[in-house]
């Protein structure tokens, strides 16, 4: 594994790891036998980490963050979160997708709480109504939040999503391209918001996403896939701009444009796709 | 060349619910050449697809309209192919039947081999020939996306017409496609116009972006030119030293019209808030975050605008264009300029319309250098003769390229200067263009440029990330040349005097304080903060407070490298200088009338007040010719002599300038 010299801070972790994924693998069987997705992933996540994932359509990204979230199992290897093996979802580790995953005939509040109302079992109703509303607040819907999705924006929608996410206090936060579907303008707000979530829920956070400038943006680290079949993860880079983050200043870092071609260097020259498979 | 296509001051009026009219698009206008590939960008909501809509005859103007080849064209036809997002395959036909319908229906004239020939043709075109008897459920997105476009391009429109063709795509496949349509226009000399909120697909697909501002009343706010070489390709393009710099005034366009959007949703003015003889005490005024912006930061944050009754929000500016761009605007009401920029605002400098500008104090002197790659010093270069005989080893057909920050900057002038008086002739030698200062030292590390003239910390940041070394400083060509001086325009000016003078107190003051070595420690803590440089001081100290670096190995004691309470009124012949060469470069015409011209620029009755207020001895002007250190003389009584003996020089011959018309002739080319 290639490491970039750039990224001055080579930060030693004095932690223990907290989520391993430790030589995994993921086999599917097909008619024409079996197609292994991903061969042999190794990586350690630190407690309040934010790692982004990318690489091309295929990668078997969203097979490993499946995996992490517990709706799948490792065919080889296996994933431990705070040393305990991960075998089915759990209320400690969340999921927002790209298409919200709303239920349509419920408001906001109501999706909220459907969720906090499963997990709180032992609380009263009172009190998971305030952590359902104190959700909402979080991610500045306090006035929508008896819309329906149907009423809300895409970038309102999303923020329901991580709003119930976060609402049962999970300890990992798993994003597959949440901002994927909205506009520019919406997606670099909900960005903001975002970090500024993770930073005072001090949640660990990992996030699928296709933007480089995403990621540059968020991440802590930069996990970057080989292509399929047996994908692997190539390279993994630190980014090195302070926190907290501010878009502009990170514009004006030096380290953003070399680091921005690095990483298309990456994607469009070391591991580009052949033509066919797209 | 004639024009192709025009698209008339076209506007766009909806009826709303209650009633009122909604004016979607307000007199857009502009003109395209055959072959071109022309991209609009905005945020949502600009009104971009209502241009497209219109453009392919889906929709109607409400007044102006759309000119192909001469002839007005208000419905659709097969001239004109539109792409959308959604690919639209009718899912029960394969790929090879998808485009045959476009072609069976336009072209049914033709002879059926031929049909199937061009049809063929065009899935070979956009690389399907594997997948042209397979059924859109079996492809990919991607590909399905070039099946619409093989679609369009098979009747041969004279335009293809794009909307967000790669807007459901994600990033990564949209790259692969973009470079694949990129190949197609080149080869086959397409002329386009597509809809898009992606920058990096702008700018990799076109010859020019129209960028629109927001909804309602819609307009083109700013169109660019992108002067990146054919044909293009994703990795050479980022990697090309004008990627970012055009990128960054993409991004800057849209970032200013998100800050519209916000600001309007706050109902935030800039109307003049009056308070005793003050006119407008509530000023936006622009700056660079560079070590010379000292004056601006220590007036804030020890109170000295308030001192004089101003309320001063300081906007940190992305580039100097976007800052020059703020003043002609009136978005900023005052600015850091480069010295060069009052006058380049007040001529129209790069074909724009005259703005009058004035300048009434001179902020900072000096602070520059030229770094070169520590690659060249690897190859011997260490000094102007070894830089002369490094870039004469390169044949005429390239030509290594150095870095500057603004055109109308000393930056640019002095590095042209010390270029010439070494016998390299800018242009011709070596290609001297513009990228923002923060993109220096990477284009440096990518080798896309052998070196850079720029202001700290700039300098100081590559030698102490051991990737450069300074070759000059500004001491080693003009010793006290003049470097940033406050702007205004001159309406303002006349508008509001009296706030034109406690701003230019305030400012002096400021400059006087962070002139003395005792305080320089407390000026570095203070641009060091995050709401200026946002940069460890280790890098502004160098020569700033202490031995300025010029190599890692080498460090050189420079009392005047920074100098901010030195000679701050408007100098005649300084500017004079600075406009010769600009003339020199070509970059304008030079004034006939060029005495009257600097007698309007320069504010000195301003400063004289300002100074007489505070109590600082305002000298005589100085006539005497200014020497530099190459030995050149320039004569301040005889600057067209003077220009006609410089070396190199561009000029043929004087214009006579008017402040609302501009230059008489336009003889000169006017470069930018």
């Amino acid at each position: 594994m290639q490491t970039l010299d750039i990224t001055e801070n080579d930060q030693k972790h004095h932690q223990d790891p907290f989520l391993v994924i430790d030589g995994v693998s993921k086999v599917y069987p097909t008619p024409r036998g079996p197609y292994t997705v991903l061969q042999d992933v190794n990586l350690t996540v630190y407690e309040g980490e934010f790692i982004c994932v990318i690489g091309h359509s295929g990668c078997g990204k969203s097979t490993l963050l499946n995996m992490v979230a517990g709706f799948n199992r490792p065919t080889t290897g296996e994933i431990c979160l705070r040393s305990k093996p991960i075998l089915r979802p759990g209320p400690d580790r969340m999921v927002v997708f790209q298409n919200y995953s709303l239920l349509p005939w419920m408001t906001a509040f109501e999706n909220v709480y459907l969720a906090v109302k499963q997990v709180y079992t032992d609380k009263s109703k009172e009190e998971k109504i305030k952590i359902a509303k104190d959700s909402l607040e979080m991610v500045g819907l306090s006035e929508a939040m008896h819309k329906k999705p149907k009423e809300l924006s895409g970038g309102m929608r999303q923020r329901v999503s991580i709003a119930r996410a976060l609402s049962i206090r999970p300890e990992v936060l798993i994003l597959d391209e949440p901002f994927g579907a909205l506009d520019v303008m919406t997606r670099e707000e909900l960005q903001e918001e975002l970090l500024a979530i993770w930073r005072e829920n001090r949640v660990t956070a990992l996030m699928i996403t296709h933007e480089i400038d995403e990621a540059l943006f968020l991440a802590d680290r930069i996990v970057m896939m080989s292509n399929g079949p047996a994908a692997n993860i190539a390279e993994i880079i630190d980014v090195p701009f302070d926190r907290p983050r501010n878009r502009k200043a990170i514009a004006d870092d030096p380290r953003y444009y070399t680091l921005r071609n690095y990483i298309l260097e990456f994607l469009y020259n070391r591991f580009a796709l052949a033509d066919e498979a797209e | 060349m004639s024009t192709f296509l025009e698209i008339d001051h076209v506007s766009r009026v909806f009826k709303t619910n209650n009633g009122q009219p909604y004016v979607a698009v307000k007199d857009v206008y502009f003109e395209m050449k055959e072959g071109e590939f022309v991209s609009i960008i905005g945020h949502s909501g600009c009104g971009k697809s209502t241009v497209l809509n219109i453009l392919s005859g889906l929709d109607k103007a409400s007044s102006g309209g759309i000119v192909l080849e001469g002839r007005e064209v208000s419905e659709p036809g097969p001239d004109r192919m539109l792409v959308f997002q959604n690919h639209s395959l009718l899912p029960w036909l394969t790929v090879r039947q998808n485009v045959g319908l476009a072609v069976n229906r336009v072209l049914r004239n033709l002879p059926k081999k031929e049909r199937d020939r061009i049809i063929q043709e065009n899935i070979d075109l956009v690389g399907l020939n594997h997948a042209a008897d397979k059924y859109p459920r079996e492809i990919s997105g991607g590909m399905k996306q070039r099946v619409g476009i093989a679609r369009a391009l098979s009747i041969k429109p004279k335009i293809l017409l794009l909307d967000e063709p790669f807007g459901a795509l994600d990033a990564l496949t949209r790259g692969r496609l973009q470079e694949k349509l990129m190949q197609i226009c080149d080869e086959s000399k397409i002329s386009a116009v597509m809809i898009t909120h992606d920058v990096d697909e702008a700018l990799l697909l076109s010859d020019r972006i129209i960028m629109m501002t927001n909804g309602p009343e819609a307009k083109i706010g700013q169109v660019l030119t992108v002067e990146l070489p054919h044909p293009r390709k994703k990795l050479e393009a980022v990697n090309h030293p004008n990627y970012y710099r055009l990128r960054g005034e993409v991004v800057n366009f849209l970032d200013r019209q998100k800050q519209i959007k916000i600001e309007r949703a706050k109902n935030k003015s800039n109307a003049a808030i009056s308070l005793g003889n003050v006119e407008k005490t509530n000023l936006t005024i622009g700056y660079i975050p560079l070590t010379d912006c000292a004056p601006f930061a220590i007036a804030q944050e020890k109170g000295l605008f308030a001192k004089y009754g101003l309320d001063v929000t300081l906007s940190k500016e992305n580039s100097w264009n976007d800052l020059a761009e703020g003043i002609r605007e009136g978005r900023l009401d005052a600015a850091q300029m480069v010295t060069g920029m009052p006058l380049a605002i007040t001529l129209g400098m790069g074909n724009k319309i005259p703005v009058p500008v004035v300048t009434a104090l001179t902020l900072s002197r000096n602070g520059n250098a030229i770094t070169l790659s520590n690659k060249l010093h690897e190859e011997g270069v260490h000094d102007l003769a070894s830089l002369k005989a490094y870039i004469d080893k390169f044949s005429d057909a390239y030509n290594p390229a150095m870095g500057m920050v603004h055109h109308a900057s000393m930056h640019n002038l002095l590095l042209r200067h010390w270029l010439a008086s070494g016998a390299i002739e800018p242009d011709k030698d070596v290609d001297v263009i513009v990228i923002p200062p923060p993109q220096m030292v990477s284009n440096l590390m990518a080798n896309n440029i052998i070196g850079y003239c720029v202001g700290e910390p700039w300098n100081v940041r590559a030698v102490n990330s051991n990737v450069g070394f300074v070759v000059a400083t500004d001491l080693d060509i003009w010793r006290g040349h003049p470097e940033k001086v406050l702007g205004v325009r001159k309406d303002w000016a006349e508008q509001y005097p009296n706030t034109h003078l406690e701003l230019v107190k305030a400012l002096l003051e400021a400059s006087q304080f962070c002139e003395p070595l005792e305080n320089r420690d407390e000026v570095v803590l203070t641009l060091a903060k995050p709401e200026y440089l946002n940069i460890d001081p280790v890098y502004i100290r160098p020569g700033f407070a202490g031995p300025y670096r010029v190599s890692t190995m080498e460090a050189k004691y420079e009392r005047d490298f920074c100098q901010f309470g030195v000679g701050n009124m408007p100098s005649r012949k300084e500017h004079l200088w600075v406009l010769t060469q600009m003339a020199r470069w070509g970059l304008v015409a030079f004034p006939e009338n060029h005495t009257e011209v600097i007698y309007n620029l320069l504010a000195t009755d301003v400063y004289r007040k300002a100074a007489k207020e505070l109590e600082i001895a305002v000298a005589e002007e100085d006539k005497s010719p200014i020497v530099l250190a190459d030995g050149s003389v320039f004569d301040p009584a005889d600057p067209i002599a003077a220009l006609r003996s410089m070396s190199y020089s561009k000029f043929t011959e004087t214009s006579y300038f008017d402040a609302v018309k501009g230059f008489a002739t336009k003889k000169v080319a006017v470069r930018q």
